[in-house]
């Protein structure tokens, strides 16, 4: 009985996860890749904020490709 | 009344492979290229795969909103013009859910080859692509030879050896 218990908290556990992971396919990225999607759509205010960002934390500079979200390459 | 073990086991390791196998796996060199027949970009007729079996094929998926797939384009064509049309042909495949966006591209950059539309994404679904643009290298008997996932400029080099090598050694 408990391990019935547990099978069915698991799979609702899952049900409940699975429906928050949605994967865009690369060739469903249309409007992710518009630039007023991107998070700072200003190419030269996106490159500061980076460098400030990368500068603290002490890492490599990340950021999206081209045209905003595109996930390109 | 209580679930055999071995049962829940199963139960759970299906449902995580289910999870994990999500999609469909990509298509790889040595693997036969799937037929299709879609509707052409221009409205003019469908674009269809097998009309070109005996010739080697470079199929191309594009979008107008991906980069690299438009510095991909006119190196293409140049491949295009380059080699005998009665040995290769370039097909490509948009993939654009807003077929207007691809066609204005197209009235400011012409093509030379067919561009087939495909807004739902059924093609690349088939194909198993994971990246945009990945372009196909089929040889004269409809196998993927070659896989060529992203495009940056000075690619063009790369495909013309693979190109040559595929109609040379058939």
């Amino acid at each position: 009985m408990t391990s019935r218990l547990v099978l069915a908290c698991v799979l609702a556990g899952v049900a409940l996860a699975s429906t928050g992971c949605v994967r865009v396919k690369p060739w469903e990225r249309d409007l992710l890749a518009r630039r007023d999607m991107a998070f700072e759509p200003d190419a030269l205010e996106a490159k500061r904020e980076s460098h400030i960002y990368f500068s603290k934390e002490a890492s490599m500079p990340g950021g999206s490709g081209g045209g905003g979200g595109c996930g390109c390459n | 009344m209580t679930a055999h073990p071995t049962r829940v086991r199963a139960t759970l390791v299906t449902l995580a492979l289910a999870l994990v196998a999500g999609g469909a796996s990509a298509l790889e060199a040595g693997d036969r290229a799937p037929a299709f027949a879609m509707p052409a970009l221009d409205g003019k007729g469908m674009v269809e795969l097998s009309a070109y079996r005996g010739k080697v094929v470079y199929l191309d998926f594009w979008a107008s909103w991906c980069a690299p797939c438009l510095t991909a384009i006119p190196e293409v064509e140049k491949l295009r013009a380059e080699f005998p049309a009665d040995a290769f042909q370039v097909v490509a495949v948009n993939l654009d859910q807003q077929t207007t966006k691809a066609q204005r591209f197209l009235s400011k950059t012409p093509i030379g080859y067919p561009s087939a539309s495909d807004p739902k994404g059924r093609l690349p679904e088939q194909f198993g692509l994971d990246t945009m643009p990945t372009s196909y290298l089929i040889d004269r008997e409809g196998v993927i030879r070659y896989v060529h996932r992203g495009f940056k400029r000075g690619d063009g080099d790369k495909l013309r050896h693979e190109i040559r090598a595929l109609l040379g050694g058939n």
